[in-house]
């Protein structure tokens, strides 16, 4: 050893000492200065958090029925981190689940990127099976065993689109604001209908357990416990026996239409579904809400499996879980209420100008003819008998006036519509309503803003408009929310679904803004000539064979028929009204697709249904077979 | 070549095996001689060792294990045989190694060959031999031979008048130290063949090679892990999980995942610790590998700062004892081996200390003394035996070689 390598270890031993004090400096560091730190994640890391879920409230119908309920159930939950890659303990899951050995990996392993912790797998285990589950606990860690609570439709399948359903929170879900606090991986949530609506309501609090675990996650000891609070009861404005009998009165008449030819044609309706509304007029109570085709709420319950989600999802099944009383339709004659009411604020007609019908018009030049629905013309008619008869001539004629008049610079036409409560939500607690179409320049111009020589504003629009035709788009609910108007002479209640909440928590959570009033000061006279129309409908008009035999000067109904044409399709059926007219109670709106005349086939749904509130002896379902059309 | 001409020189000019005749006719006289120091800390921490594998153990036992003292009384089996060859080592004079380290070079080769035909794997590293009663890894023995055979190569040749490391004799050393390595990297395991390079490079500056070597083997090796890489031979992820002390990543099957449940242990220790037995995290097997790779965690958590503080002294001081020792020793093979076991307990300690705390890179290798395992305590009591018998030996350099070297 010279001198040389003697210095060079030397050396090194300094380096030792460098070593030495870089490392306790760290451990320093880590133990000393950090240690609170590191010793919280090290009891974070041996305490788990879990709750147990509080079962959601209960929804009755008006009348106090028990529409939907929350009933305990034993789910089978697991950690995908834990239980992936033990094939072991995914056999014997896949085994005593009946669960497809790689239906179960693929689903974990989509969870497993999302860091949701547990996820149900199955629910609603038999005896057998949990008490397995029990027993092995020991041998299958990351698997749990959760009592969770799941709805109940005690009426099957009545009501589901007001309803909605529950299922599993999903991960975009859980990163909303609404349900960042007090939300985790399974959670059951409302997706549509009253369960999204009032989410927040029926969902509760849930009860919270802190125990120990040992390094499998199995529970140890537990730390601290709290009770979950239920989530309130609610109960809703809908009269559950009303709503069966709409929907069955609908459906049924939709199956029989379906079996008609068109006039003249080989061709037989599609009548593909439909839907109606009936609230209470002095309330905005929604007592009946229709939307066919419709579906089984209970094929949620626990997860919808891809088989059932695919098949209510088939165009060749026409989207049952589409609420269709709100959305948007052209609404045809239906809409002429709005075009009376502008004439004659605007004092373009009065109760006896009076037009002439002869089936043709030509008021947009002779270049373009326009024709009523009844070719034959009506001969000379005022409103009275424009509204009776359904005259699209007549309406013709007081749109283009209307146009005129300031050369459509104050879209006339379109304000009283908006008046009425066309072209925006009515503002019904419940999610997804449309707004509808109420087209103007403004509109048409964003529109057709690739097809310019379409974007302007053709007085031929305001023409179509007129007769609710062209662009128009109206729900059911708005079409029964404007007959309101005319029927409380300008009074307007917003339309909503809640009707109590039962607070348990003596918390008053009701939102008092529900059922709103707007009084919209309309003028009382045009009303009446208004409401005087409508009545001649039903008396003689284009809605009388369907209300013949009908008590109809005991029970006055104020109604109109519709028909609207809809380009590549067959017509679209509506028949609003309302009644009694002295004293008016109930209001109704009814769509069916493709199903031809509106006298003909809707208004006598809408005959059964006062007969069913007015208590009245019906003779069935009368669908009369004159061609007085419209 | 060079094994030829030694020996034909050995037995024209032998004067060192006539100093070694010598040596062993004293070798009695001189057995109890040795460094109380070094002993009492290696003892120290080898007793230390068995308590916090017990500690690491007691609580989770691997599959068909029932008893909780398993992997204690296994240890403590392996601790007493240990300390009989270290005894039995001590009686035999360590120049013998330096005569026939090409025996002992052969025996290496051989061990790390059996173990790529006949070894089993445990976490995709086929390093283990099943012998029945116990299982070795060869690897582990490799570094100790590594250090004797280089030892043996860079200090003085019989057949030279004055220690140089010429460049033929560095040649011979990579040609041993890449082998080595090479044939474990086969296994493969990164840990053992980094470790060997370390010690290897540290050994070959502090042998009086000219500093050029020393910075030619490593640029030599940079270069061949950079075109390693471009050819593909090495994986980009090979690497990275060799960086990911940079950048710990928080999935639970992640090496990251390791690290920060490390960190938690030690942390939460504080400055004193839970106490032994009474670590959570490595108790409830949080920290992985707590046994062997991560034994430090362990004492972070139970001892404290405290207790890991002492802990490093201690192996400072026992690094420091093979220093002394191989600046006393009497011949350059005998300082080159004390040096070399001083640099390995040096680097497996920093580099294993310093992935607990996330101050060096994850590469699986044990803690000298500490760690479960037999062959990690086996080969380490072999190599402070080794360094024992320097120090016994040390006299003979003022009796004889002073004149010796004045004779020549």
């Amino acid at each position: 050893m010279n001198i040389n390598s003697n210095r060079k270890l030397i050396f090194i031993s300094y380096l030792v000492i460098v070593v030495v004090v870089l490392l306790s400096l760290r451990l320093y560091f880590l133990q000393v200065m950090s240690g609170e730190i590191f010793a919280q994640a090290a009891s974070e890391n041996i305490t788990r958090t879990r709750s147990t879920a509080a079962p959601r409230g209960n929804i009755y119908d008006r009348n106090g029925k028990l529409l939907v309920e929350s009933v305990p159930t034993i789910a089978v939950a697991v950690d995908p981190y834990t239980v992936l890659g033990r094939e072991d303990i995914l056999t014997i899951l896949s085994k005593k689940l009946k669960i497809p050995y790689n239906d179960l990996k693929k689903k974990l392993e989509e969870k497993k990127t999302t860091y949701i912790d547990r996820v149900i797998i199955k629910y609603d285990i038999d005896q057998e099976t949990l008490v397995y589950l029990k027993e092995n606990s020991s041998n299958l860690p990351g698997v749990e065993v959760m009592n969770i609570f799941l709805r109940k439709y005690n009426y099957g399948y009545l009501a589901a689109h007001v309803l909605g359903y529950t299922g599993e929170i999903t991960e975009e879900k859980l990163k909303m604001e609404k349900y960042k606090t007090g939300y985790e991986g399974g959670d059951q949530i409302g997706l549509t209908g009253i369960e999204a609506q009032y989410e927040d309501i029926l969902q509760g609090v849930k009860g919270k357990i802190i125990y120990e675990v040992d390094p499998l996650g199995r529970p140890t000891d537990i730390i601290e416990q709290t009770d979950y609070i239920p989530g309130n009861d609610i109960y809703i404005t809908i009269d559950i026996e009303l709503q069966r009998f709409v929907e069955e009165t609908l459906a049924t008449q939709l199956e029989q239409i379906r079996e008609t030819k068109i006039t003249n044609t080989n061709e037989y309706y599609r009548a593909g579904g439909g839907a109606a509304v009936v609230m209470d007029v002095k309330t905005g109570e929604v007592l009946a809400m229709v939307s066919n085709p419709t579906y089984d709420p209970s094929v949620f319950v626990g997860g919808i499996s891809t088989t059932d989600w695919n098949e209510l999802n088939k165009p060749a099944n026409r989207n049952p879980l589409n609420n269709r009383a709100l959305m948007g339709f052209p609404p045809g004659s239906v809409f002429k209420i709005a075009t009376a009411y502008a004439g004659l604020s605007e004092e373009i007609i009065n109760n006896s100008s009076s037009f002439r019908c002869a089936g043709t018009w030509y008021g947009l030049g002779s270049d373009y003819p326009k024709t009523c629905w009844n070719k034959g013309g009506h001969g000379g008619l005022n409103i009275l008998g424009a509204l009776q008869n359904s005259c699209d001539t007549f309406f013709y004629e007081l749109g283009l006036r209307l146009y005129l008049k300031n050369k459509n610079a104050d879209e006339l036409l379109q304000k009283y519509c908006r008046i009425l409560g066309y072209g925006t939500p009515t503002g019904i607690d419940l999610p997804n309503e449309e707004s509808g179409i109420i087209p103007d320049k403004t509109w048409k111009k964003e529109w057709f803003k690739n097809d310019k020589a379409n974007s302007i504003w053709f007085p031929g629009d305001t023409v179509n408009m007129s007769i609710g035709q062209g662009d128009v788009l109206v729900t059911p609910l708005q079409m029964a929310y404007s007959y309101m108007a005319v029927a409380d002479r300008g009074i307007q209640h917003v339309p909503h679904i809640l009707k109590d909440i039962s607070e348990d928590s003596g918390e008053d959570l009701f939102d008092y803004s529900i059922g709103e009033v707007k009084d919209l000061s309309l003028n009382q006279d045009y009303l009446n000539t208004i409401e005087s129309g409508l009545y001649l409908v039903t008396k003689q008009g284009t809605a009388a064979s369907a209300f013949s035999g009908f008590p109809i000067n005991e029970f006055p109904v104020a109604g109109k028929t519709g028909t609207a044409e809809f380009a590549g399709r067959q017509d679209y059926a509506w028949f609003s009204c309302y009644a009694p007219i002295d004293n008016p109670k109930y209001v109704i709106a009814i769509m069916l697709e493709e199903s031809g005349g509106g006298g003909r086939n809707v208004a006598p749904i809408a005959r059964r249904i006062l007969e069913y509130l007015f208590n009245i002896e019906s003779s069935g379902i009368v669908r009369s077979v004159d061609s007085f059309g419209d | 070549m060079a094994f030829k001409g030694r020996h034909i020189a050995g037995r024209s000019i032998d004067n060192s095996s006539f100093l070694e005749e010598i040596n062993l006719d004293k070798e009695k006289k001189r057995t109890f001689k040795f460094d109380f120091v070094l002993l009492i800390c290696v003892l120290l921490l080898s007793g230390f060792g068995l308590l916090v594998i017990y500690s690491a153990t007691m609580f989770s036992l691997s599959a068909n294990v029932s008893d909780p003292a398993y992997h204690f009384k296994k240890q403590l089996t392996i601790l007493i045989v240990s300390i009989f060859i270290f005894g039995a080592l001590l009686f035999f004079n360590y120049r013998r190694f330096k005569r026939f380290w090409i025996i002992v070079f052969i025996a290496n080769i051989l061990l790390l060959i059996s173990v790529l035909i006949f070894g089993y794997e445990v976490n995709a590293t086929k390093g283990w031999i099943d012998l029945k009663f116990t299982s070795i890894q060869p690897s582990e023995f490799s570094k100790i031979f590594m250090i004797v055979c280089v030892a043996a190569v860079l200090s003085k040749w019989r057949s030279e008048k004055k220690p140089v490391v010429s460049f033929k004799k560095v040649i011979l050393s990579i040609f041993i130290v890449f082998l080595t390595i090479g044939l474990i990297l086969l296994e493969p395991d990164f840990g053992q063949s980094i470790i060997i390079f370390i010690v290897f490079v540290l050994m070959l500056f502090v042998s009086g090679a000219n500093f050029l070597y020393v910075l030619g083997v490593i640029g030599v090796t940079i270069g061949g892990v950079f075109a390693g890489l471009k050819m593909g031979l090495i994986q980009q992820y090979q690497l990275d999980r060799l960086l990911i002390f940079l950048k710990p990543d928080v999935k639970p099957e992640g090496a990251g995942y390791n690290l920060i449940q490390s960190k938690i242990a030690i942390g939460s220790g504080k400055l004193f610790g839970k106490g032994l037995f009474l670590g959570t995290q490595t108790n409830l097997n949080y920290v992985p590998e707590s046994r062997t790779d991560f034994i430090f965690s362990v004492i972070g958590e139970e001892f404290g700062f405290v207790g890991a503080f002492i802990t490093i002294i201690i192996f400072a001081i026992i690094i420091w004892r093979c220093f002394k020792i191989a600046r006393q020793a009497s011949d350059q093979f005998g300082f080159m081996v004390c040096a070399g076991v001083g640099f390995l307990i040096l680097t497996q300690m920093t580099i294993n200390i310093g992935m607990t705390i996330g101050l060096m890179p994850i590469i699986g290798i044990p803690l000298p003394f500490l760690s479960y395992g037999g062959s990690n305590l086996l080969s380490i009591f072999i190599g402070i035996s080794l360094v024992e018998n320097v120090y016994m030996r040390r006299e003979m350099r003022k009796d004889y070689e002073i004149a010796n070297e004045e004779f020549k």
